[in-house]
């Protein structure tokens, strides 16, 4: 059984689509992965939903797709081979109705990955399988062919947003109607892009990858600033925020804190759990009660960014309810007419 | 001063073999140097007394009292030991996932009724298919949420749930 990486081949669309990789896409079903936390940030769902479609993309999005349940198997909740049972299933059903399927979370495309990883263990995948073939027994649903079987060799391919966007940056950059009239940007990629599963015998893939958003940064027109905790975790920590929040807060202070002193006038992220941490007012009004410190840094997302540059909609970028005067001032000079 | 060095007989891998009857990949945990870059980089480690280091010794020892300790609840799951480990093999997260799991079974994992945040979504997920309050969109059609009931049969996750149920009945009397 073929049990690949399902993440898509970059380097080899870009040997391939040199001229403009988003050639590849065309004529292809593109599928955006619902992610659990777009509620709250709808502008991360509809930015990169209105410039695929701007792009004459074919894009859809999968209604029998459920939550990636990650967040279960990190506390213990499910098995493995349900972890894995629950991935299959949301594949197949994707699998089936498209060729691409992106990211806007680290933490679902984490999983998705991740699940799959699992599968190499055979004990696992034995379980996995006998799950599926349970559900098939009991009839549940609609069925067709190779429905309820453990992915093999499937056409379907994995991106994150922000491998995407980089991908096919020229074509972004033509789309904008704004730029970062040199704001300062400090970038947050968040664990699980960062930590990803990297080949630690090929020193050249395990050192890659950790540019893109400050190139984006750059090319959108604003100065993408370091900072002593670009890599730390934002605070959440697999839910460590609810459990133990104090503690975890510090985590989120220190990130903030750090990014406030070398002047950036915004974190950018591509994952919405980590714009929930950085950003929820709760969470700051919390650091101010524990620590003392006021913080004022706003986040924003890659995909509600990019929104903003095209000139959408404010309300359609960044939701009212979590605006601050700092982030309406970062609006407002982003869509100044220069 | 005379530096303490381990004796063969400080070494116990019962507990070790244990683990790795569950999840076989944690057998490569032999390789650890203890050379503690897992430590030094880990943001759990900043704010309380997590040790990946330490844990990884205390389990090559045999000392099952690691099991009952809140340190392995402090885990971020971040994924960043794996990253700066030298060793290619290495995966805490998956071991400290394995000790959690054997911890829960033993009775000294956190109370299914204390997961408060979690027997809501739990609930959310076996009845809407997502852990949200309203669904985003078209709500999953019943069937593929029959499948994921099915699926997660026996898991935690559903005495979980069922912990919900029962905390509502004795509210509501």
């Amino acid at each position: 059984m073929d049990l690949d990486n399902l993440a898509m081949d970059l380097e080899e669309i870009n040997h391939v689509y040199k001229e403009n990789p988003l050639d590849y896409f065309k004529n292809k079903k593109l599928c955006l992965f619902k992610a659990c936390l777009e509620k709250f940030f709808p502008g991360v769902r509809w930015g990169i939903e209105d410039l695929l479609l701007a792009l004459e993309l074919d894009v859809t999005t999968c209604k029998s797709q459920s939550c990636c349940s990650g967040t279960f198997f990190q506390r213990n909740l499910i098995t493995r081979a349900q972890f894995a049972a629950i991935n299959e299933r949301n594949l197949n059903e994707i699998d089936h109705q498209a060729d691409i399927l992106l990211f806007p979370c680290n933490g679902c495309y984490n999983s998705l990955l991740r699940g799959r990883d699992i599968l190499k263990d055979e004990g696992v995948r034995e379980k996995t399988q006998e799950i599926l073939k349970g559900l098939e027994s009991k009839a549940i649903g609609e069925s067709y062919p190779g429905k309820y079987k453990i992915l093999n060799n499937p056409k379907l391919r994995l991106i994150h947003d922000l491998d995407f966007l980089f991908l096919i940056k020229d074509e972004v950059v033509k789309s904008l109607k704004y730029d970062l009239k040199s704001l300062k940007v400090a970038v947050h990629y968040g664990c699980h892009y960062l930590n990803l599963a990297r080949d630690k015998k090929n020193a050249i893939d395990y050192v890659k990858n950790k540019n893109k958003l400050e190139d984006l940064v750059t090319l959108f027109g604003g100065l993408p600033v370091d900072y002593k905790e670009k890599e730390s975790c934002c605070g959440w920590g697999a839910s460590q925020i609810v459990l133990h929040p104090k503690e975890a807060l510090k985590i989120t202070l220190n990130k903030l804190k750090s990014a406030e002193n070398v002047g950036a006038d915004f974190l950018l992220t591509p994952c919405p759990t980590c714009l929930y941490t950085l950003s929820k007012p709760e969470y700051i009004e919390k650091i101010k009660k524990y620590f003392g410190e006021k913080i004022e840094i706003p986040t924003i997302h890659l995909n509600e960014l990019i929104a903003i540059l095209r000139g959408c909609e404010e309300e359609r970028c960044i939701t009212l309810r979590r605006k601050t005067p700092r982030l309406e001032e970062i609006y407002d000079i982003i869509t100044r007419d220069s | 001063m005379e530096e303490k060095i381990d004796s063969d007989s400080d070494w116990n891998y019962n507990f070790y073999q244990d683990l790795i009857d569950d999840i076989n990949e944690n057998r490569n945990l032999i390789q650890c140097i203890s050379c503690g870059r897992c430590t030094g980089d880990c943001p759990a480690a900043k704010i309380s007394n997590f040790n990946p280091r330490k844990i990884v010794e205390r389990v090559l020892k045999g000392d099952k009292c690691v099991l009952r300790d809140s340190d392995i609840w402090y885990c971020f799951l971040c994924e960043r030991c794996k990253r700066v480990c030298p060793k290619d093999k290495i995966n805490i997260p998956l071991l400290i996932i394995n000790l959690r799991n054997e911890s829960f079974k033993k009775g000294f994992g956190p109370r299914y009724t204390d997961l408060r945040k979690y027997v809501e979504m739990a609930e959310r997920f076996l009845t809407n298919g997502t852990v949200l309050e309203t669904p985003l969109g078209e709500p999953l059609p019943e069937e593929r949420v029959d499948e994921l009931n099915e699926i997660c049969n026996f898991a935690r996750i559903k005495y979980v749930f069922k912990a919900s149920k029962i905390k509502e009945k004795k509210q509501k009397k």
